[in-house]
């Protein structure tokens, strides 16, 4: 099913690319458990160059533009708790994705250690935990309100310039 | 309290207290756990049982009243003023619902058990003016939805017939205790199927397309799909109905081919969600979703079997047992323990102040424990009634039991957390 709202099917395929990402992290933390994995294997390479270059973009302009376009026309419109929720998630999640993002990173330049990977391991065990349940939250509860909220000339104003971000 | 109490709330209060859904979804393991010891100690009637007083009937009732009619109550409250984007009319109905219905089970069954015709009316009563309020509640919530028609239209139906459920329940038991009804066997037939199909079945399904592309972040239009399962649904329920009432087996036998088609059409709707889903690892809640659909395609087909005569032995206990608990009660379970911890993460933060993880209100180990001796128990008594077997289902009924104190203990942690924070 595809949202009627354009910008709502930007941010739909913004949590698709997004999930991508977490599922790639999910099976590097699965197969390799205890031991650090080697980052030379191409599943892993793939998922800390996801983690790496992804993340940091995904997290900080997705969140921005909800931040800032859709939950102040939320509260505009009497709703004021979803926008309250969902910012205090992403207060949660930021640092997490920008420090596994860091990590990845410095793997990819230097492998895993027996210092960084457990920190790695733990903080996107956390992460992936805390993206799958907000973005559960978004795609139930957010975008479909997107429909009635937003009307189609303020439709497309908002996907034109969050499109221009990506 | 965290912001999370008023997501999906705010002005809206869409989100109820965290206690009016829990209070139904913790009773109803009660009444698990009662309707299991019943079983227990009663474990050779079942294989025999083709309805009339007694404590399997009872047992019955605790199941089907108890612990579905009660989970779909406080799972109806929370999530269809969530998915319908309109708020409840009011709190105070629905607690009283509970207390009506609540108070209802426990007399009924306890008047079914002991053949007490006093208990029969006080109780069932009490159940019917709880569901009474239900049916508005809900009733007032489905008028005003308008983005989710499929779902509104099981919903509907299931209130109508949870409706005709209820006045049939009158009439058995005005006919228990003074006679007087024609045909008892068929309106006891037209309440069961009706309960079991019209209600709770076309409630569970409805349901399904809400919660699972939800839990597995899906986004497939399978809305033609469920409104052809819908329509022949409601060909099968009523042929059915007909085809008992005017003792017509060659409309039984097509209206339960119908069903079979209905529930196969659901199944693929559902695998075709969770294939496009965008989260794939979904636990052990969906081994048991899944199997429960298996559930429903076995019993449906035994309800075909019975009409058309095939000897199958016990097919009457047999065919209840698979529907009621390899199919509702199973999914039921595997819905809850998805939605209890998505619940009470919406009401509390950690110690940081932020939002809790869910693992943190989901400990694993009671879960497997749950699921583990929940299909030991539905296998145990599956068997014990086909080879009718007092000892096999004595072992299902115990390990049944075992089932419900792995998940009460699943959700006593959820209420710990939930105090503590």
């Amino acid at each position: 099913m595809n949202f009627s709202s354009r910008t709502a099917q930007l941010l739909h395929e913004d949590h698709q690319a997004t999930i991508q990402v977490v599922e790639a992290l999910e099976q590097v933390i699965a197969r390799a458990k205890r031991l650090a994995p080697d980052v030379q294997d191409s599943a892993v390479h793939r998922a800390l160059d996801l983690a790496a270059n992804a993340i940091e973009h995904e997290i900080k302009t997705h969140f921005t533009f909800e931040e800032t376009e859709l939950f102040t026309r939320l509260e505009e419109a009497g709703d004021v708790g979803i926008g309250q929720h969902l910012r205090s998630e992403h207060e949660a999640i930021l640092p997490l994705g920008l420090r596994v993002a860091a990590l990845a990173k410095s793997a990819l330049a230097e492998g895993f250690s027996d210092a960084n990977w457990p920190e790695f391991k733990s903080t996107s065990a956390e992460l992936i935990e805390r993206m799958y349940s907000h973005i559960q939250k978004e795609e139930m509860a957010l975008l479909p309100m997107l429909d009635d909220l937003l009307d189609a000339e303020t439709d497309m104003e908002l996907a034109e310039s969050y499109s221009n971000t990506l | 309290m965290s912001f999370g109490a008023s997501f999906l709330g705010g002005a809206n209060s869409r989100l109820l207290p965290v206690s009016i859904p829990l209070r139904f979804f913790l009773l109803g393991l009660v009444f698990q756990a009662a309707g299991w010891a019943v079983l227990l100690t009663n474990a050779a009637d079942l294989a025999g049982f083709n309805g009339g007083l007694g404590p399997v009937l009872a047992a019955v009732h605790l199941l089907t009243l108890g612990v579905l009619t009660m989970t779909a109550m406080g799972a109806s409250y929370q999530f269809l003023p969530i998915v319908t984007r309109q708020a409840l009319m009011r709190f105070w109905p629905a607690r009283l619902s509970f207390w009506l219905v609540a108070a209802g089970v426990i007399i009924l069954a306890y008047a079914m058990a002991r053949l007490w015709p006093f208990g029969l009316d006080l109780g069932a009563g009490l159940v019917a003016a709880g569901l009474l309020i239900f049916v508005i509640l809900t009733g007032d919530n489905l008028r005003r939805a308008s983005g989710v028609p499929v779902v509104a239209a099981h919903g509907w139906l299931a209130l109508v017939a949870l409706s005709a459920v209820v006045i049939a329940g009158f009439l058995l038991i005005s006919d228990f205790r003074s006679g007087g009804l024609g045909d008892h066997q068929a309106v006891a037939i037209f309440h069961m199927v009706l309960a079991i199909f019209g209600f709770m079945g076309l409630f569970a399904v409805g349901f399904s397309y809400i919660l699972v592309p939800m839990f597995a972040l899906a986004h497939v239009d399978i809305s033609r799909a469920a409104w052809a399962q819908f329509l022949l649904s409601v060909f099968a329920i009523i042929g059915f109905l007909l085809g008992v009432q005017t003792h017509r087996g060659p409309l039984m036998i097509a209206s339960a081919s119908a069903g079979f088609i209905a529930a196969a059409i659901y199944i693929w709707a559902m695998w075709t969600s969770l294939r496009a889903g965008m989260r794939k690892r979904l636990g052990v809640s969906f081994l048991l979703i899944r199997v429960s659909w298996g559930f429903l395609l076995v019993g449906v087909f035994l309800g075909g079997a019975m009409v058309a005569n095939v000897p199958v032995p016990n097919t009457p206990a047999l065919f209840g047992f698979v529907v009621l608990v390899g199919w509702l009660l199973t999914f039921l379970m595997g819905v809850l323990q998805r939605i209890m911890p998505f619940l009470a993460s919406m009401h509390i933060t950690d110690k940081t102040g932020k939002p809790p993880l869910l693992s943190s209100l989901t400990p694993k180990r009671p879960l497997l424990v749950h699921a583990a001796f929940h299909f030991l128990a539905v296998g145990l008594v599956s068997v014990g009634i086909v080879v009718n077997s007092a000892i096999l289902i004595r072992f299902g009924a115990a390990s049944g039991l075992v089932a419900v104190a792995a998940f009460a203990v699943f959700s006593g942690h959820i209420l710990v957390q939930l105090r503590k924070r």
